[in-house]
């Protein structure tokens, strides 16, 4: 496994608080350009909303949550700065994988105290936890936490104090997960 | 009596206020056309330099690829006509004049070269393989003692199919965005990257891929050269042109042609095969993939836009 | 003058072409500080790995410095910033179910998205039950449209909801990041003394 102390292979990170200043940065120029910060959770709203008004128009636009999403005009949900702006994050971090040696093949990484399977099922459920709670907190950590707190709103800041507090609170239940 | 009104305001769809009666057959033809032409041309390279042990796969198992990819456009080509029952009359003439002859008699050629060349390499890949008549076999013999010549003609006949997939376009000169010559040299190097691009997934052997990337490596570049001074051409000439230029800086097309084109079907494969090239290790599937599918979304655009273009108001 | 898209500076489909500049870049910064993995990122809540706290916090306070220094100098309206607006209840529900998505997933969208791009398939588990979640919401959203929609503080912001200015709010929000810097910094050192693995590929 690889880890800090195997003298073989060290994992290659950039210094944290680098990355920090960078990623600051980042959010910094986005608000100079756009006017708003980043979001990944925006991205799969729409997708969601454009695949549900493929397949059954009506429903969506009778649905009070997915009728605010469908442009008037009739072109694609997915005309959005957000869905570029995933597939940008996507195609990024595969840039970074790559510089860094971590593009390899397909793999499921998980503590050597729990098997894949389990792995996966927690992963699968802690998507749909976090799928639900992103809607009702009108974000994602780096939509609602970083790029709301940020720009010094009241409920971002609220979001992020309690997605971490949270996980702090159950951190104990799931130990067995991580270490 | 059976009357018929037709009343429009400018909005007849595929005829006011855009002509448009190009539908998908025609950018898929173009792709694989330029696909088989990559694919031929290298195969016929590398026969020639006789480097056929080193690059195995470019010369032996890549074209067979060929034969597949011109029968489905060439269907995809014959989909398209209006009166299809009348194909044949393209082959009772040739007119220098018209691309269309040029393309429909190279690929009468070219098609039934690539089926002879794929099939004298049958024997290598199944080595069962029985023609069952002896004159397939006599055929198959004069096959290989006159591979070199076969080669020297599929690479001149790639060239030229190449090229045709663009100067059938370019021959329209009442479409601004298409009237320009250097689509066809710019289709060709589209062309060509792409078959590249198919042969480095399929090959097996390190040196191939390293070869093949590289050479890859020059045609994006080629092809990114020829894309802006392309664009600079349309900026710098009439009206009609510049407005041509514009729907693809900050007109509707820019989204698609800046992001699936150029970012990621040219820059971002060019970026991973230079990584590679210099050790970091990269699945050769990632970039393989999005040249391919940027050829093949590049040639969409470039036949939709064209028929947005025109000289009325 | 920023904001440069809304104020229609760059026009057509540029903006477009930009984000996706953007989003590459977030992708690489996220890949390139370790959230690709989520061992790495679960760390922050056992105290064996805080890059979470480190990268997001630092980003946070050179953001919000930012805003504040390139608002004073005129370079930037504040007031067409989009400021997120406050729905109190929806809010709470959402933190809480947010923070045990994270502590169990070991994900949040974007690092899921960087996950999947190095191939860890449990990034991709963790976007497809993402997919699925907003599906649930959006099928149930009928039944809770009230609830949603309860309590709209408006695009409030921290200043206006505690009366201070929001420049002291950068200031303090700065001195909480390095008081925490260096706790996270003597508890990371404590953790880690019982443990061989702490960083994870």
């Amino acid at each position: 496994m690889n880890t800090e102390t195997d003298k073989k292979h060290q994992p290659r990170y950039i210094n944290p608080y680098f990355g920090g200043i960078l990623l600051g940065l980042l959010l910094l120029a986005t608000f100079f350009i756009a006017g708003r910060g980043l979001s990944a959770s925006g991205a799969v709203k729409l997708g969601v909303v454009s695949v549900v008004n493929m397949i059954a128009p009506e429903h969506a636009a009778n649905n009070p949550y997915y009728s605010k999403f469908i442009p008037a005009d009739g072109s694609s949900p997915l005309y959005n700065w957000l869905i570029f702006g995933a597939i940008g994050t996507f195609f990024g971090g595969m840039l970074s994988g790559a510089i860094f040696g971590r593009l390899k093949k397909f793999r499921v990484e998980h503590s050597p105290k729990i098997s894949a399977k389990t792995r996966l099922i927690a992963a699968g459920a802690g998507g749909i936890l976090f799928g639900i709670g992103s809607q009702f907190g009108r974000g994602c950590s780096s939509g609602a936490a970083l790029s709301g707190t940020a720009s010094f709103s009241y409920g971002g800041l609220l979001v992020m104090l309690l997605m971490f507090g949270i996980g702090y609170v159950f951190a104990y239940f799931f130990r067995k997960l991580w270490i | 009596m059976k009357e018929e009104l037709f009343v429009s305001g400018r909005n007849i769809p595929n005829i006011d206020p855009y002509l448009n009666i190009w539908h998908w057959q025609i950018p898929i033809y173009l792709y694989l056309g330029g696909l088989a032409a990559g694919i031929m041309f290298f195969a016929g390279y590398f026969t020639i330099m006789r480097k056929e042990k080193d690059m195995e796969t470019t010369v032996k198992w890549a074209p067979f690829l060929v034969p597949g990819a011109l029968v489905l456009g060439l269907f995809a080509l014959f989909l398209d006509l209006k009166h299809q029952l009348y194909f044949w009359r393209l082959y009772t003439t040739i007119r220098l004049e018209s691309p269309m002859s040029w393309g429909a008699w190279t690929l009468m050629i070219i098609t039934p070269l690539s089926f002879v060349w794929v099939a004298s390499y049958m024997k290598e890949l199944f080595p069962k393989w029985d023609w069952k008549f002896d004159i397939l076999n006599k055929a198959e013999a004069l096959a290989i003692k006159y591979r070199k010549s076969m080669a020297w003609l599929m690479m001149l006949l790639a060239v030229v199919l190449g090229v045709y997939t663009g100067i059938l376009l370019s021959a329209f000169n009442a479409r601004p965005l298409w009237n320009t010559s250097v689509l066809g040299i710019l289709f060709l190097t589209s062309g060509l990257s792409t078959g590249l691009a198919a042969t480095m997934w399929m090959s097996k052997s390190k040196y191939e891929r390293k070869v093949l990337s590289r050479l890859d490596l020059i045609m994006i570049g080629i092809e990114l050269f020829l894309i802006i001074h392309m664009l600079m051409g349309f900026l710098a000439a009439s009206e009609v042109q510049i407005e041509a230029a514009h729907l693809f800086l900050g007109g509707e097309f820019t989204v698609v042609f800046w992001v699936f084109v150029i970012i990621l079907g040219l820059v971002f494969p060019a970026a991973l095969e230079i990584l590679e090239l210099k050790g970091f290790h990269i699945p050769v599937w990632i970039p393989a993939l999005l040249i391919l599918i940027g050829g093949l979304v590049f040639r969409f655009v470039m036949v939709e836009a064209g028929q947005i273009t025109r000289f009325l108001y | 003058m920023g904001p440069l898209i809304p104020q229609e500076i760059i026009t057509g489909q540029w903006d477009f072409v930009i984000a996706l500049l953007i989003g590459a870049a977030f992708g690489f910064i996220l890949e390139a500080s370790g959230f690709s993995s989520s061992r790495n990122i679960a760390g922050v809540f056992y105290g064996y790995n805080f890059v979470v706290l480190r990268v997001f916090f630092t980003a946070m306070i050179v953001a919000m410095v930012g805003l504040m220094y390139f608002s004073y100098f005129g370079w930037i309206d504040i007031d067409l910033v989009f400021v997120l607006p406050t729905y109190l209840n929806s809010m709470l529900l959402g933190g809480f179910l947010m923070g045990l998505g994270f502590v169990i997933g070991g994900f949040c969208p974007g690092t899921s998205y960087t996950a999947v791009a190095i191939g860890k398939l449990d990034g991709l588990v963790f976007a497809i039950g993402f997919l699925i979640g907003v599906f649930i919401f959006g099928e149930s959203f009928p039944y809770f449209e009230d609830f949603y929609t309860a309590n709209n503080l408006g695009n409030i912001t921290i200043g206006e909801m505690f009366g201070i200015s929001n420049d002291w709010v950068a200031f303090l929000f700065v001195v909480m990041a390095i008081v925490a810097f260096y706790v996270t910094w003597l508890i990371e050192k404590k953790v880690r003394k019982n443990m061989t693995a702490y960083k994870f590929e």
